[in-house]
């Protein structure tokens, strides 16, 4: 396989250069994709969005965004159904309109991406900033307005775009390639998708510590994630 | 290529939710053969709700796969006139179903009953507190029917769903422990009340202490082995905490598939067709009756179904729309404030209130159920006294443990961040010690709320969209600002809570946003009543101007309740089905004078 | 969407014999040590399983396996659990009594309760359960959750239709019949669910096809308000042998891979259309 597929490479760069620089190369989500090209994502594109979401999401004594598989999980997202536009109404015309009418961005979400991180590495690489050079960039994205420049990407739609899949990746179900041996779950506590409670639910003060199994736990393996969206 | 006519049927039912299988059931047992057009697919709670797949937030939740489709119908949103309507792109705010048993299968089974005092809105207000109370920008009105007229039917939907609760009004006998606000019930719930966790149980504990009167909230989700009048047999809750926006695969919780669908689909008078997308009504030459519909079969043809009677049973919105693009009823118009169709939207105002325990209250929000819940109804209605608060309506404050998926469920307390470490740790930290506490709202309507069509964008099928203009009155956002303090009250007078959060969604400054999801409880716009000048249908969802078209759902109340809109709407639903059966179908013709 | 679709788990169906393990009922030199015990609780998910109330801990560990044995600090049963239900939990061979080994400790626990108390009425078990204390009956239960025993091989002939209805009324139930599915509340391939809900897979087949007729008729009803009642209650007597049946073959991934190090195992070929359908959604 081409030594730029390496998905271990790509992420590894962000993590010396970054905030997990203390915590040595970021642990990649599967290793079993490794050597996979990415589904969506160029090098450039993954590198980028692994430097943002481990802003959003920091390692501390559990792992970070992209640690957890969160760049793996936007991939995933954005090369299948969700990222194509499904379930999003997409008629023309575009007016960027009002915040309270919610995403009014020309594209799919994938174009979004894409474009979006096309006008931000024009601006500069924020991938080449330390740590604290990152998270102000992401703060300042965080205030922008309008679209970013010399682009039609309305900054606002794309921040919460980002920070919303960054959430995603980390919390939902392993079968989308995120949350990563169950990272995010393990966090919180949350025991998964296999519950039955009828006898628990009223023993107060009770701790349930189950660990964490996913829908498809032990069953097969996470090379076969989910498609979602079709319909 | 010209539509295809099909033979003629006794009724036609546009819509295979709560209110289209109750429809067809009741009526095909009258010997009316009926014919249901679903837009959706087939499903079951057997072969498509079944755990652990079932079980996945992100397909489910996040990505609104039981919903509808905004690709196929979607809305336009403004807040006000003045302002470019623009596509509703993506859900958010409210999540309308598609599919067999619609909204239905996905909703949480809160199971509410209105005030005897909120049908009678404007009469009561104006008889406790004077001609001059109601504030003048709101068109609050009447319903034309009443709590002892809805009285069985309400009882009776409540028995279909197997409902679980303690009746706080017993023939009049007021019980503690119960709602004793409540109208008068002529029996009591069909099954004892939910389990409660200790978040519920510490806000239950908090509000009796202060005086008020906490009671488990009326749920259909059923506590023990039940059977309903249908025949159908439903299971005991799990407490698993994927019940709203999922179906159930337990039979657990009542939805219109197992408690319905399944004891009519065989009856030699019903008959469903899935995938057949309605397009318009057609009326007679006079305009004074429909004479079928004209709708999109799974095979991309169009076909008329030619019918005697017909039953507008979509939801909310889309019967208001379907109204609108038929020419059914004169379409409202806010410049002259005539016109009935599309008048009186309204949602529902609502408020939230977080409490962070000490880490001795172990809640464990996983263990949840949609209508899983300790409630105060003592600042809903009239309940309480207005003559110094300067507004009408209110809400239930309500302490829910519905569910703990972890996307959806995220309570930080005030001040942090939206990323970072700080917010990591506080999403951490407070997961497993955190009280839901929501304050849901009535909604009342406005000259200036309202929906028509818009001028440019269409839907999948080429028709205009449906166009919502919507903010919140000044007087909910007053009343949401009062009924919240109450809420943070109880919140703060419970025990081990370190501390408070509250977010008023109607705050004086902020505006309608439909984007982070509030609930799927759009109401009016073919509004109930008894003058053809205010309201579409007449007191028995009869349409005034086309007597054989009778009208279904949350689009009938002329005003938002404080309470979820099943119970409520369904009771409407028995009523008018009563009606159709006993005095229109044997001499059709309308039932009221204009 | 085909229902099979919604099949979550890679079912294997065993037919063939294992040559190994054919240990008899009362042979106690299968009787596992707290070494083993001990190793079969190197995950969380093994410890969760195990534990009733207390934190499973070696003293609990040996309490439990003197009471396995018909001795205990306090005299225990008089009755070894191993004479019935096997040196290492897995039931006689017989299959007059279920197999126990690596069943939620919570579970069984709360079942010797039922049994004490009539909740759970059997004419063996109440007395064998009414001589325990509670500190007995937790630890060993403690002690049969932490057992990691293979599965007996599975020889009944069986008619592939019924294997494959017992299936599907596993995976989806019947919505003909308002049967929800096993996998609901079980866990994928009916692997349990713990603490509260038994596994399925591996259990034998007459024990469970009995266990339904009581649950139908109501001589057991002690699962939280009945659920399982309510569900036997729609169930045909051939469903119920179609879904026990098929359970008793089925085995979880992860214990075919355990029996995979064995050696030779003479595992059935795997039924792979139906793996093949479960990985991506496909509407």
């Amino acid at each position: 396989m081409p030594a730029e597929y390496s998905r271990r490479a790509v992420l590894g760069q962000i993590a010396l250069g970054g905030a997990l620089a203390t915590a040595g190369p970021a642990g990649h989500a599967f290793a079993a994709l490794d050597d996979r090209p990415w589904f969506f994502l160029t090098d450039n594109e993954a590198r980028w969005l692994a430097a943002i979401v481990d802003v959003f999401i920091p390692a501390d004594e559990y792992p970070s965004a992209t640690q957890a598989g969160v760049v793996d999980y936007i991939d995933f997202q954005m090369a299948t159904h969700y990222g194509k536009g499904a379930r999003l109404y997409l008629q023309e015309p575009f007016s960027q309109g009002a915040p309270e009418q919610g995403y009014q961005a020309p594209c799919p979400p994938a174009e979004l991406l894409r474009r979006g991180i096309a006008a931000a590495l024009a601006e500069g690489d924020v991938t080449a900033q330390d740590a604290a050079g990152r998270e102000r960039y992401v703060q300042a994205m965080s205030e922008a307005q309008g679209n970013i420049d010399d682009s039609d990407v309305p900054v606002g739609t794309f921040f919460t775009e980002l920070l919303s899949l960054t959430n995603e990746g980390c919390f939902a179900d392993p079968i989308y390639m995120g949350n990563n041996a169950y990272a995010g779950w393990e966090m919180v506590g949350f025991p998964g998708a296999h519950a039955y409670y009828l006898s628990f639910v009223d023993k107060h003060n009770r701790p349930f510590d189950k660990p964490p199994m996913g829908i498809a736990h032990g069953e097969y393996p996470h090379t076969f994630p989910r498609i979602v969206g079709g319909s | 290529m010209a539509p295809t006519t099909l033979p003629r049927t006794d009724v036609l039912i546009i819509g295979g939710g709560w209110t289209g299988l109750t429809a067809a059931y009741e009526l095909a047992h009258a010997g009316q053969r009926c014919v249901i057009l679903e837009r959706g697919e087939h499903r079951h709670d057997a072969t498509s709700f079944a755990g652990p797949e079932e079980h996945d937030e992100m397909k489910y939740a996040i990505r609104h796969h039981h919903m509808v489709d905004v690709t196929k119908e979607t809305l336009t949103f403004r807040n006000d006139r003045g302002q470019q309507a623009l596509p509703m792109r993506r859900l958010g705010s409210f999540l309308p179903g598609s599919g067999l048993g619609g909204a239905g299968i996905h909703w949480n089974g809160q199971l509410w009953r209105a005030l005897p005092s909120d049908l009678e809105m404007r009469t009561h207000y104006e008889n406790r507190y004077g001609s001059q109370f109601i504030p003048e920008d709101l068109s609050v009105q009447d319903w034309g029917v009443t709590y002892d007229e809805l009285e069985p039917h309400y009882d009776f939907f409540e028995q279909i769903c197997g409902a679980a609760g303690y009746a706080g009004n017993l023939q009049g006998e007021r019980r503690d422990g119960g709602n004793v606000f409540e109208g008068p019930r002529s029996q009591d719930y069909p099954n004892p009340a939910m389990k409660q966790p200790i978040s519920n149980t510490l806000f239950g504990r908090s509000a009796e202490s202060m005086g008020l009167h906490p009671f488990p909230i009326p749920s259909a989700n059923v506590t023990r082995e039940y059977e309903n009048p249908y025949g159908a047999k439903l299971h005991p809750c799990t407490y698993c905490g994927f019940c709203e926006r999922f179906g159930c695969g337990y039979f657990a919780k009542a939805d219109p598939i197992i408690c319905v669908y399944d004891r009519v689909k065989e009856h030699e008078n019903f008959e469903i067709r899935f995938e057949s997308q309605v397009l318009r009504i057609e009326k007679s030459e006079d305009g004074q009756t429909a004479t079928g519909a004209l709708y999109l079969g799974p095979d991309g043809r169009e076909y008329f179904q030619p019918a005697d009677t017909i039953c507008m049973n979509a939801y909310a919105l889309w019967n208001v729309h379907l109204m609108l693009v038929s020419g059914l009823g004169k379409p409202y118009d806010p410049k002259t404030r005539t016109g009935v169709v599309g008048r009186n939207y309204a949602y529902q105002t609502i408020a939230s209130v977080d409490a962070f325990f000490d880490d001795s209250v172990i809640t464990n929000p996983f263990m949840g159920a949609g209508a899983l819940g300790v409630v105060v109804d003592d600042y809903n209605g009239d309940n309480f006294d207005h003559s110094d608060l300067g507004f009408v309506g209110g809400g239930y404050i309500a302490c829910k443990q519905y569910h703990g998926r972890p996307i959806g469920y995220q309570p930080v307390p005030e001040g942090t961040p939206r990323w970072g470490l700080e917010w990591k740790r506080a999403v951490r930290e407070n997961y497993g010690h955190h009280g839901d506490i929501v304050v849901h709202g009535s909604s009342m309507p406005t000259p200036e709320n309202y929906l028509d069509l818009d001028p440019t964008w269409t839907d999948a099928f080429g028709r205009p969209l449906l166009r919502m203009t919507f903010n919140f009155p000044d007087n909910d956002r007053r009343m949401s600002d009062y009924v919240m303090h109450r809420a943070v009250e109880i919140a703060e007078n419970m025990e081990h809570v370190r501390s408070v959060k509250s977010t008023n969604l109607a705050a004086v400054g902020s505006n309608y946003n439909i984007v982070p999801y509030q609930t799927t409880h759009n109401t009016g716009g073919a509004v109930i009543g008894t003058d053809p000048a205010t309201s579409a249908v007449n007191r028995y969802g009869q349409m005034w101007d086309h007597h054989n078209v009778f009208v279904f759902g949350a689009c009938l109340f002329p005003q938002n309740l404080g309470y979820n809109p099943t119970g409520p709407l369904m009771g409407l639903a028995y009523w008018t089905l009563h009606h159709m059966k006993n005095d229109y179908l044997p001499n059709p013709r309308p039932l009221m004078d204009a | 969407m085909t229902p099979l679709s919604k099949i979550t788990a890679v079912v294997v169906l065993t037919v063939g014999s294992f040559a190994a393990v054919s240990a008899g009922a009362q042979d106690y030199s299968e009787t596992p040590g707290i070494d083993a015990l001990v190793a079969n609780l190197d995950s969380e998910r093994a410890l969760f399983n195990a534990r009733v109330e207390a934190p499973v801990d070696d003293d609990l560990l040996e309490a439990g396996r003197l009471v396995a044995m018909g001795g205990a600090e306090f005299g225990g049963s008089g009755m070894a659990c191993f004479t019935c239900h096997g040196a290492n939990g897995r039931g006689d061979g017989s299959a007059a009594f279920p197999r126990l080994a690596g069943l939620p400790g919570w579970y069984m626990y709360k079942q010797l309760m039922d049994y004490a108390s009539g909740t759970r009425p059997n004419q063996i078990m109440t007395g064998i359960a009414q001589k325990l204390t509670e500190r007995e009956m937790e630890a060993v239960a403690t002690y049969y959750a932490a057992i990691d025993a293979p599965f007996r091989d599975v020889t009944s002939d069986i008619a592939p239709d019924v294997l494959q209805w017992g299936g599907m009324l596993g995976a989806v139930g019947s919505a003909e019949k308002g049967i929800p599915a096993c996998v609901n509340c079980h866990g994928p391939s009916g692997t349990g669910n713990p603490p509260s809900v038994p596994y399925l897979a591996g259990q034998y087949a007459t024990y469970m096809e009995h266990q339904l007729m009581l649950w139908r008729e109501g001589t057991r009803d002690n699962d939280p308000m009945n659920v399982m009642s309510a569900i036997a209650d729609k169930m045909s007597d051939e469903d119920m042998r179609a879904v026990s049946e098929y359970y008793a073959r089925v085995r979880a991934q992860e214990d075919i891979e355990d029996a995979a190090d064995l050696g030779p195992t003479g595992l059935a070929p795997e039924i792979e259309p139906l793996a093949e359908t479960l990985d991506v959604e496909a509407d």
